[in-house]
């Protein structure tokens, strides 16, 4: 296959052509902040958090949803993603109740990481303090939608990897919250196999076991991408 | 996808005709998942609203899962989950509607039904619900009662005609 030239922040590749620019960039280790997006699931460019400036178009592109093309311009890490990219990390963190202290999560979560990233100190947004449900009626899974940042990682990985569908999404705008079948407890779910996929897929402290506690919770999303993989090598 | 596997007419209970409406719908779409916002179109018609079992079978006919069923009926504002009453009344309460008065309208309504817009009478018989512009605002203020607009009303002669059509009073 024949390579094309890009040039990315003023560096010049050669890449093969049909990859996003997400997968070229990944691979020529220049960072790209990402929360929606898991490698071997596919990718809705929902977060925005891989928006990137291409020379010529004057919206910004989600760099996991676009393709590369010849002598592409791009810019991964200007003042004005920076600036997006810290509106979009405060959104998140104003649209929940996310409490990192006495989070499962805590530690090992990949939006406090992105607070860390984009260096978050204050939320400049008033908070939404939404009321939301604790869902424990799995007999092993826990369902948070206080910490969940609506990614709908699990969403897809139910849907395309495991093939179960159990999850979805109910409502828009602001209501938006993820289901189990008919917006019915998780644990009377006639879809559900109990793989625990979504849990690690989920970056946030949203879906846990039941047996960890604060901070103790270590998830492996890595696993998802293997597992595609393997699927795929058909061993 | 019309296959042995797909759930047949004949398992729709015989004693329900709507569902037997809903089950012709599914079979002339030839149980295909994609007909999933016509099929809700129907059932929407037979019964005014969505109940959960009706969801329950259409997913099964056409193989989808629930919360794919569930998502879509939630995502679009004209599928319901909730009956809106035998009988509806939709105040218009676009900007020309509101400057002739539509609160006003709204107000006597809840006086004298004590509905809230988006609210159902006990007995399932009135459901008062608002619109933000039915494309009417020549006729301001407007109400529909029952698909049936009604122009430059005043409160008096809607509840006279809330009363001709329901009888509620």
């Amino acid at each position: 296959m024949n390579k094309i030239p890009v040039l990315i922040d003023e560096k010049k590749l050669e890449v093969d052509p049909h990859r996003t620019i997400l997968e070229v960039c990944r691979e020529h280790d220049i960072e790209i902040l990402t929360m929606c997006h898991l490698k071997g699931i596919a990718d809705i460019g929902s977060c925005r958090l891989c928006l990137v400036e291409v020379e010529g178009i004057n919206k910004l592109m989600s760099a996991c949803t676009t393709k590369v093309t010849a002598n592409m311009v791009i810019s991964t890490a200007t003042e004005r993603i920076k600036k997006y990219q810290r509106i979009t990390t405060e959104l998140f963190f104003a649209e929940r109740n996310h409490v990192c202290a006495v989070c499962v999560s805590n530690g090992s979560c990949e939006l406090q990481e992105l607070g860390y990233k984009t260096g978050v100190d204050n939320i400049r947004y008033p908070h939404l303090f939404p009321q939301c449900n604790v869902d424990t009626s799995h007999p092993w899974y826990v369902m948070d939608h206080n910490r969940c940042i609506m990614c709908t990682r699990c969403v897809r990985v139910c849907n395309e990897v495991e093939g179960a569908h159990n999850w979805d999404i109910k409502n828009r705008g602001h209501q938006v919250r993820i289901i189990s079948d008919f917006d019915t407890p998780w644990g009377a779910s006639t879809t559900c196999t109990s793989c625990g996929k979504c849990l690690h897929a989920c970056p946030t402290g949203a879906i846990w076991p039941k047996a960890i506690v604060q901070g103790q919770l270590v998830k492996n999303p890595g696993m998802i991408t293997e597992l595609v993989e393997k699927r795929k090598m058909r061993l | 996808m019309k296959s042995d596997t797909a759930v047949p007419v004949k398992d729709a209970p015989k004693t329900d005709p709507r569902l037997k409406l809903i089950a012709a719908r599914i079979k002339k779409e030839n149980y295909k998942p994609d007909a999933l916002i016509e099929i809700l179109h129907t059932a929407q018609g037979a019964y005014g609203y969505l109940p959960i079992e009706v969801l329950t079978y259409i997913a099964k006919a056409l193989h989808l899962p629930p919360s794919r069923v569930f998502s879509t009926v939630t995502f679009y504002h004209f599928f319901s989950l909730k009956s809106k009453g035998e009988h509806t009344c939709i105040v218009c309460t676009g900007t020309a509607c509101y400057v002739k008065g539509a609160q006003a309208i709204l107000n006597k309504l809840e006086q004298q039904f004590a509905l809230k817009p988006g609210q159902v009478t006990k007995d399932n018989k009135l459901g008062v619900q608002v619109a933000r512009c039915i494309g009417a605002c020549g006729l301001a203020p407007a109400v529909v009662i029952d698909n049936d607009v009604q122009g430059k009303v005043n409160v008096e002669e809607i509840i006279q005609s809330i009363n001709e059509k329901t009888g509620i009073l």
